[in-house]
């Protein structure tokens, strides 16, 4: 509702002590309410009768001037400025348009108090007042979108749900996900990951649908999706597997296997035999070695290694 | 042409890529051919003179964007391309010194 910009600070009243006089004519004068501060019926019976006109006047500067006077934002506006906290990072930079320069290092400092908490606003900073040239891929700040997976300290996690470590003293280092070709600075090349997505069919395969409405599913059947569902692909676990970085070409990896496992637990796919057919060869799926890096990776906190044991105890079992 | 060099195994990718794109080119609407040929061969010529021959990380990196871009334009969807001013100047230059060889 508030907003705080130099336009509300300019018609505040000066000084820390408002004019006796500005503070009367607040109080005193009959603005209209605020729509959300008011109750539900009051609401709708505003609306029906002057929606409008309310609108028009929550516009007018005198009333703006009021919700800053009488709000808890006066105490902030004369915010304690606190001492700037500077971190390094060093962060794997690449160019493609420079072939022949080999990968760097780079390093940048920036103040932890002007940042927000997560490692992606340290980048999304860097890139905003530091160095445009900082290429990543990031959408949805929430971690729901996968795209901005990297090695940070060590680590495949995404950088947005990913906190910034407080201590100063160390370096904060990250690099793109490892074992994967690099497109530029932290963006690593995903063809191949979603090209094994798809050979793995991940959609409903049933030739006899349901006469009318949709397929139904008990709710037992349903449980046995739950933590294979929230996979939201972003290359982590399969990036941190070693056999994965080794046979690439043929190993699916652990994610894609999790989607596979996905579709073969559905009670209402009818390709399960095929689909388990499929991965009944050496490399597909036997690569897996129980390292349990993917489970131990998985920003999501999901276990694709347990997926996998249950996709070779159902092989086992044929 | 000497007497047939051994080439590296990097080499024959390179050429392997070349090929299959300049057989991409024979697929497309014969109206458009010579665009698709003008944009695989200056692709070609200004990376090969972008890079040293021994920079064999940055080679296999334009080898893979090739590839992956190759496959795109292998479609049948694509029916048409674009020709930049620099890539027809090139052209021009190039059958100059054809010319002026023979």
């Amino acid at each position: 509702m508030l907003v705080i910009g130099s336009r509300e600070f300019s018609q505040a009243p000066p000084g820390p002590f408002p004019d006796p006089e500005f503070t009367r004519h607040n109080y005193l004068t009959p603005f209209p309410p605020l729509l959300s501060s008011l109750s539900r019926p009051r609401r709708r019976r505003l609306s029906r009768s002057g929606m409008q006109s309310l609108a028009r006047s929550a516009l007018r500067p005198a009333l703006r001037a009021r919700t800053f006077a009488s709000s808890a934002t006066r105490a902030q506006a004369a915010a304690v400025e606190k001492q700037p906290l500077l971190k390094e990072f060093k962060i794997y930079r690449w160019n493609p348009d420079e072939p022949e320069k080999k990968p760097t290092l780079q390093s940048y400092t920036i103040d932890l108090n002007q940042c927000g908490p997560m490692v992606l606003d340290a980048l999304i900073k860097i890139k905003n007042e530091i160095d445009p040239t900082l290429t990543f891929r990031r959408s949805c700040r929430e971690g729901i979108c996968g795209s901005c997976a990297m090695n940070i300290n060590g680590q495949n996690t995404l950088a947005c749900l990913c906190r910034i470590d407080r201590n100063a003293s160390k370096d904060s280092k990250i690099y793109p996900l490892p074992h994967m070709y690099i497109v530029k600075d932290l963006v690593p090349d995903l063809t191949l990951f979603y090209k094994q997505y798809k050979s793995i069919e991940p959609y409903l395969k049933n030739d006899n649908p349901p006469e009318k409405g949709e397929f139904l599913q008990s709710q037992e059947d349903r449980k046995k999706l739950d933590g294979l569902y929230e996979c939201i692909l972003c290359a982590c676990c399969s990036t941190s597997c070693p056999s994965y970085w080794w046979n690439q070409d043929e190993y699916l990896g652990p994610a894609t296997l999790m989607a596979a496992y996905r579709w073969i637990a559905d009670s209402r796919d009818a390709y399960g035999a095929q689909r388990k057919e499929r991965l009944q060869n050496e490399m597909s799926m036997y690569r897996c070695h129980t390292i349990f890096n993917c489970a131990r990776t998985c920003p999501k906190g999901l276990n694709p290694a347990a997926a996998i044991a249950k996709i070779k105890l159902e092989l086992a079992a044929d | 042409m000497s007497p047939a060099r051994k080439l590296s195994g990097l080499q024959r990718d390179v050429l392997a890529l070349y090929r299959r794109a300049l057989r991409m080119v024979r697929t497309k609407p014969p109206v458009v051919q010579p665009k698709f040929r003008l944009f695989v061969r200056y692709t070609f010529h200004a990376q090969a003179r972008a890079v040293s021959p021994r920079n064999i990380s940055a080679i296999e990196h334009l080898l893979r964007r090739g590839r992956n871009q190759l496959e795109m334009y292998e479609q049948s969807q694509v029916r048409d391309c674009w020709v930049s001013k620099q890539m027809r100047d090139w052209e021009e230059r190039e059958k100059a010194t054809t010319a002026l060889r023979q």
